[in-house]
């Protein structure tokens, strides 16, 4: 391919080729699955006409449609979250899962199942069906502002110690969600396991209503953290000295993190890598500037989750294999690769 | 008078790094800030640029600093830190851009190019700045920092904490050069950090020399480089010649000079 | 939530009650002891799919798998074209069980009670869902008339014995049976006591915990055969019970499964407990 001087690919032609593969993952999710469909029952449903299949207009409207929507919400959410810690972090290694974002909204679901009827059921009477994306953007947002600080000293933000504190989070969330576990009955261990796994299976109309107002208010609320963020990758004194406050540009992320992750994780559990890897090849292929690494992060992670789902759920038919095992398939060795490739050149 | 200083202390994890500082800086004027490792001029920049918290006034353009909207404040006043580190693969026209106000961001901004071209950077426009050489990053820094104030009527402050520490002896001419002429002929009032005693003689209007948190002593460049100051101050022995271009120029001497320079008793002993 | 799984029972219920749909010629079942009884009823030919803890008889072994009773998939199930789903109440997602329904596959929830009579109902509800009332009501008369046997044999007893359940599913996880398990109401109903009390649940087994439990004998239950390795285990077998010979090994299904095998299971069971003269020479 071209790249010009910086090595990087022209935005438009690549745009177009990401557009092009979102309506292959897009065509693949909705056009496959265990239950064979022929197209023109698929066209005609889409076309809001009868096919001769009568069960066909359920399983495209019903099943498949939102399972690809939310799945690319949930990807679109996780890539730019990504983006977003490590600009905020200048760590190309921070990610929802590193930092311990993700273990706390899942720690924080786990806990409402678990506890819902005894500990927290004056929070589950008061927050009916919120009660559960409500308490995961908590959890979400309540470890972001956690390792911060931990990691912040004097107005700098200490890479290393970030990472160690994410760790230290980690293994709580961790031992937290294994002692709850262990409390658990046998119907509520049934819950846990689509948490901790991570999963479109069930995915319905429902979990968009729940989940989609937070995960795009969280993608909109991204693009005002472009310039801020660019400005972050030349130190955090230099946002200052730009004119850009600071501690605000600070908050939004964390809030757009955590909003973003903590609905992600309470509609569809734990998803590893994609906030990782994405905005990682975004910006090997695009360059760093966020005003382009945000909007493709998000278009990226969610072609890649829906891709990735696709898959999921034909190559063991009629079962299904859970998604997070299916990315963590696909990116690590993919991640790996860039790695090396890296290293070469 | 553009920047104001009054009575500036500040003090870092309870101990006081720079006590009492005075000081004014005029439109058009570039006044150096000279003095040894550890005599508190960084800790006094960063109160400059907003990043510690001080006792005292700080004002600009007579509005006291936390007065300024941030937005605002970033269009009069550009700081040049020490060093800027470069993780993330942006291009040199994107850190350029990054100091320009957002409305010229859309278009093709002229100011960006005359910047890049007076500092001799155009050419590595669509490199990569982790890839740049230390020179060439000093260099994109000071074209970011000049095109934040660029567009601003009057009012304009430039901080620069040793912006020619990278940069070959043309460069640092030609860095210099220029600062110099945004202050004269643009009336920028410029502070700026400099460690290397004839640069700053060349260029300074006026030096402040700084010693344990304090100003030591202010003044034109013949009046601040003399041997006995520079000995009081930095603890090592010189000698300066007057040079006909009219400022100063001072040669450092070996400690045990008394054997290796024989021949000026006389001004030895001075110093 | 709940009011969906009431939903679905009563569904189920009320299609096991009233034969007013044709008899299924595609039929998917997902739970092993439903399996096994539509083998005993001979009606294996209609069956189209499993789920993966049906794994007796042999023959489930050719049949597709849709995958476990507790994630069930809704493409999954629906791509065997099944017009019917005989499932217990563990099954999951409610959801994916509703739309299903919808997409007219008659999904019926049968209960998962531990009880010989809800055992026994369970082999009527599956033989009216498939039109072979007869042949559950010859299959529930000798079921019953075997467990009746050795309730009378049990009954017998002049002590009250106490048997340790151990659960070996899963890589290296060995868990104790306590109250509120299948274990549990299997070891109640030949007459006999739990010993791991305090436990609620399976739970990790705790080393100290299988010493203090003193059984008269001891029970493991393995998901796959050959998975409980004993040398891991000397705890056990340092156990009186298990060095006098009063152990049984078998596969998790048949010991809790509640199906059709369940007098087996029980006879199992009590003959692995010490008889009655043992005990009284062994008493101080």
């Amino acid at each position: 391919m071209i790249r010009d001087h910086s090595g990087r690919l022209p935005l438009a032609p690549a745009l177009l080729l990401l557009g092009a593969l979102l309506a292959v993952a897009a065509l693949a999710s909705i056009g496959s699955g265990a239950y064979d469909l022929a197209l023109m029952d698929i066209l005609k449903v889409v076309a809001g006409r009868e096919a001769s299949d009568p069960v066909a207009a359920m399983v495209v409207l019903e099943v498949r449609l939102p399972r690809f929507l939310l799945g690319f919400l949930v990807g679109a959410v996780l890539g730019v979250s990504g983006a977003i810690l490590q600009g905020l972090f200048r760590n190309p290694l921070a990610d929802p899962g590193l930092i311990g974002v993700s273990a706390g909204a899942s720690l924080a679901a786990i806990a409402v199942i678990v506890l819902g009827g005894t500990a927290l059921g004056g929070w589950v009477t008061l927050a009916g069906q919120w009660a559960l994306p409500l308490a995961a953007f908590a959890g979400g947002s309540g470890t972001v502002i956690l390792a911060w600080r931990i990691a912040s000293r004097a107005g700098q933000t200490a890479v290393a110690t970030l990472l160690l504190a994410g760790i230290a989070i980690n293994a709580v969330a961790g031992a937290a969600t294994g002692l709850l576990t262990f409390y658990a009955s046998d119907e509520e261990l049934r819950s846990l396991t689509f948490w901790t796994m991570g999963s479109l299976g069930h995915a319905a109309w429902d979990d968009l209503v729940l989940g989609a107002p937070f995960m795009i208010l969280a993608l909109m609320a991204a693009p005002w953290l472009a310039r801020p963020l660019d400005a972050f990758l030349l130190g955090e004194s230099v946002v200052g000295h730009l004119g850009y406050r600071t501690a605000t540009v600070k908050k939004v992320a964390i809030l757009v993190v955590g909003l973003g992750v903590g609905a992600a994780v309470a509609v569809s559990g734990l998803i590893g890598f994609v906030g990782l890897v994405v905005p990682h090849l975004v910006r090997q292929l695009l360059g760093a500037s966020h005003r382009v690494v945000l909007p493709v992060s998000a278009l990226m992670g969610g072609t890649l989750l829906v891709a990735a789902d696709a898959i999921a759920r034909v190559v063991v038919a009629p079962a299904e294999l859970p998604i997070g095992l299916m990315m963590s398939l696909i990116g690590g060795p993919f991640f790996l690769g860039l790695l090396m490739r890296r290293k070469v050149m | 008078m553009v920047l104001e200083i009054q009575n500036l202390s500040v003090s870092l994890a309870g101990t006081e790094i720079v006590s009492e500082i005075n000081l004014t800086v005029s439109a058009g004027e570039v006044l150096m800030l000279l003095g040894p490792n550890g005599a508190g001029k960084s800790t006094l920049m960063k109160a400059l640029a907003g990043e510690l918290p001080y006792r005292g006034r700080i004002r600009l353009a007579g509005r006291e600093l936390g007065g300024w909207c941030p937005g605002e404040l970033a269009r009069h006043r550009a700081i040049m830190p020490q060093s800027v580190e470069v993780n993330f693969p942006l291009t040199v026209e994107e850190v350029v851009a990054l100091g320009r106000p957002a409305a010229t961001r859309r278009c093709a901004d002229s100011v960006a190019e005359i910047l890049m071209e007076a500092l001799e950077i155009k050419h590595l426009r669509h490199r990569l700045v982790p890839g740049l050489s230390g020179g060439e990053q000093q260099r994109l820094q000071l074209a970011r920092v000049l095109g934040q104030i660029w567009d601003t009527r009057q009012d304009r402050l430039l901080l620069l904490d040793e912006c020619t520490s990278a940069l070959d002896p043309a460069h640092q001419q030609m860095v210099l050069e220029l600062v110099g002429a945004m202050a004269r002929e643009h009336g920028v009032a410029v502070l700026a950090i400099v460690h290397d005693l004839n640069l700053a003689a060349q260029f300074a209007d006026r030096m402040v020399v700084m010693k344990s948190g304090r100003c030591f002593h202010e003044g034109g460049s013949s009046e601040v480089l003399t041997p006995s100051l520079l000995k009081a101050v930095y603890g090592y022995r010189t000698r300066v010649i007057q040079l006909p271009e009219g400022y100063p120029l001072v040669i450092p001497l070996a400690s045990g000079s008394a054997q290796t320079a024989p021949l000026n008793p006389v001004c030895r002993q001075a110093s | 939530m709940r009011l969906r799984w009431l939903l679905f029972i009563l569904i189920g219920l009320s299609l096991a009650s009233g034969s007013v749909f044709a008899e299924p010629s595609r039929l998917v079942t997902a739970d092993g002891a439903i399996t096994e009884i539509v083998y005993r009823l001979g009606q294996e030919s209609r069956l189209v799919g499993v789920d993966t803890t049906s794994g007796y008889p042999e023959q489930t072994a050719e049949l597709p798998k849709v995958g476990y009773l507790r994630a069930l998939p809704f493409e999954g199930v629906l791509a065997l074209k099944p017009d019917m789903l005989i499932t217990s109440e563990q099954a999951a997602p409610a959801r994916n069980l509703e739309r299903l329904a919808r997409a007219g596959v008659r999904v019926a929830q049968l209960s998962s009670r531990w009880t010989a009579e809800a055992a026994l109902e369970r082999i009527l509800s599956v033989g009216e869902l498939l039109g072979a009332t007869e042949e559950a009501r010859a299959l529930v008369a000798g079921v019953e008339a075997d467990i009746r046997r050795i309730l009378q044999n049990t009954g017998n007893r002049d002590y009250q014995p106490r048997i340790l359940f151990i659960l070996a599913a899963g890589n290296h996880s060995v868990m104790l049976a306590g109250s509120d398990t299948a274990a549990n109401a299997l070891v109640e109903l030949i007459g006999a006591e739990n010993a791991a009390q305090g436990i609620k649940g399976y739970k990790p087994a705790n080393r100290e915990a299988i010493l203090a439990s003193r059984p008269d004998a001891v029970v493991i239950a393995e998901s796959t055969p050959g998975q409980f390795d004993i040398a891991g285990w000397p705890e056990v077998e340092r156990l009186e019970a298990w060095q006098s010979g009063h152990r049984l090994v078998a596969d998790s299904m048949f010991l809790l499964g509640f199906g059709p095998r369940l007098p087996e299971a029980m006879a199992a069971l009590n003959d692995a407990l010490p008889g009655q003269r043992e005990i009284a020479a062994n008493d101080p």
